[in-house]
């Protein structure tokens, strides 16, 4: 699973499509595989119970679980529903692009992706170990000493690179002209806030990118390991 | 011609604005290793940034 990288790889996107994504429902298709599973993954507790999958990996990815969220047809579905609901080709469009994006990161660690669901193959590079079945902490700890954050680093200099995307004027000319919900927003909410709105995910990715890598290293201490799979101090799920 | 790859370089106001993000970063950074339930929501991430870099700046406006 990645951390930050659901959070930058929209504004990487935007980026080079401009006018022809909406940036909101990019976004939303980012998030969406984790949406309603990332909960049950590492467990909750709720009064005297304790919520949580018997087989994290299986439930997060697989099937029988809920792995089908992270299938280029999952995507599709919610798209078509999105365009049909809404009445808007282009947030169906972004809804499957930022989706699709979310699906084919995620092939990156051990487990992977059903990315051709109803077919039930893991489509896994094995780059990054997943380690949701641990607990969210030492998940965290495991997935900031490994190439997994790397990549989320990728795109936080790339988006630091690309700087303009985050600017006011990039704002005005293609964020809220491409998409009518915007200025919908606007009637309610000043332009300030909104340019707010439209950075947050960028803040909040490289925020807790920085956050994380001081908790698992600096407070912590546990210790990278970039190679291939890694880290190998945690146990790693497969498909 | 130059080779090599080129940098649209910021203006002052640019940096400006960016060193705001960068002082909120800080702090939400600092919050987030003391608490770590502060860093798992996208929400407070956005609720935060909407105190410290549109509602606190505006305010501080006003009042001038």
């Amino acid at each position: 699973m990645s951390w930050a990288a659901h959070d930058l790889e929209p504004y990487a996107i935007q980026k080079h499509l401009g006018l022809k994504v909406a940036f909101v429902p990019l976004l939303i298709g980012s998030y969406s595989p984790d949406m309603m599973s990332k909960w049950f993954v590492y467990g909750v507790h709720l009064g005297p119970w304790d919520l949580k999958a018997s087989d994290p990996a299986q439930f997060h990815r697989g099937w029988p679980g809920v792995g089908f969220t992270h299938s280029f047809l999952f995507g599709i579905v919610i798209g078509l529903i999105i365009w049909k609901v809404f009445g808007s080709k282009l947030w169906g469009v972004s809804f499957i692009i930022g989706q699709f994006a979310h699906a084919i990161t995620d092939t990156g660690d051990t487990v992977g992706t059903m990315l051709l669901f109803p077919w039930t193959f893991h489509f896994h590079l094995d780059a990054w170990a997943y380690a949701g079945q641990t607990g969210r902490n030492t998940d965290a700890a495991a997935y900031f000493s490994g190439l997994g954050s790397m990549w989320d680093l990728v795109f936080l200099v790339y988006g630091l690179y690309s700087w303009r995307i985050l600017t006011s004027q990039y704002f005005d000319e293609v964020i809220y002209r491409a998409d009518s919900f915007w200025p919908w927003l606007n009637r309610f909410v000043p332009r300030g806030a909104l340019i707010v709105v439209y950075r947050a995910a960028f803040f909040y990715g490289a925020s807790r990118w920085i956050a994380w890598t001081i908790w698992a290293h600096v407070i912590h201490h546990y210790p990278y390991d970039l190679s291939w799979g890694g880290p190998h101090w945690v146990p790693a799920a497969h498909p | 011609m130059r080779p090599g790859l080129s940098f649209d370089r910021p203006s002052r106001r640019d940096l400006t604005v960016f060193a705001g993000y960068c002082v909120a970063s800080a702090a939400y950074i600092a919050i987030g290793v003391t608490w770590i339930d502060f860093l798992f929501s996208f929400w407070v991430g956005l609720g935060y940034l909407l105190l410290t870099a549109w509602l606190l700046p505006s305010l501080v406006r006003r009042l001038r």
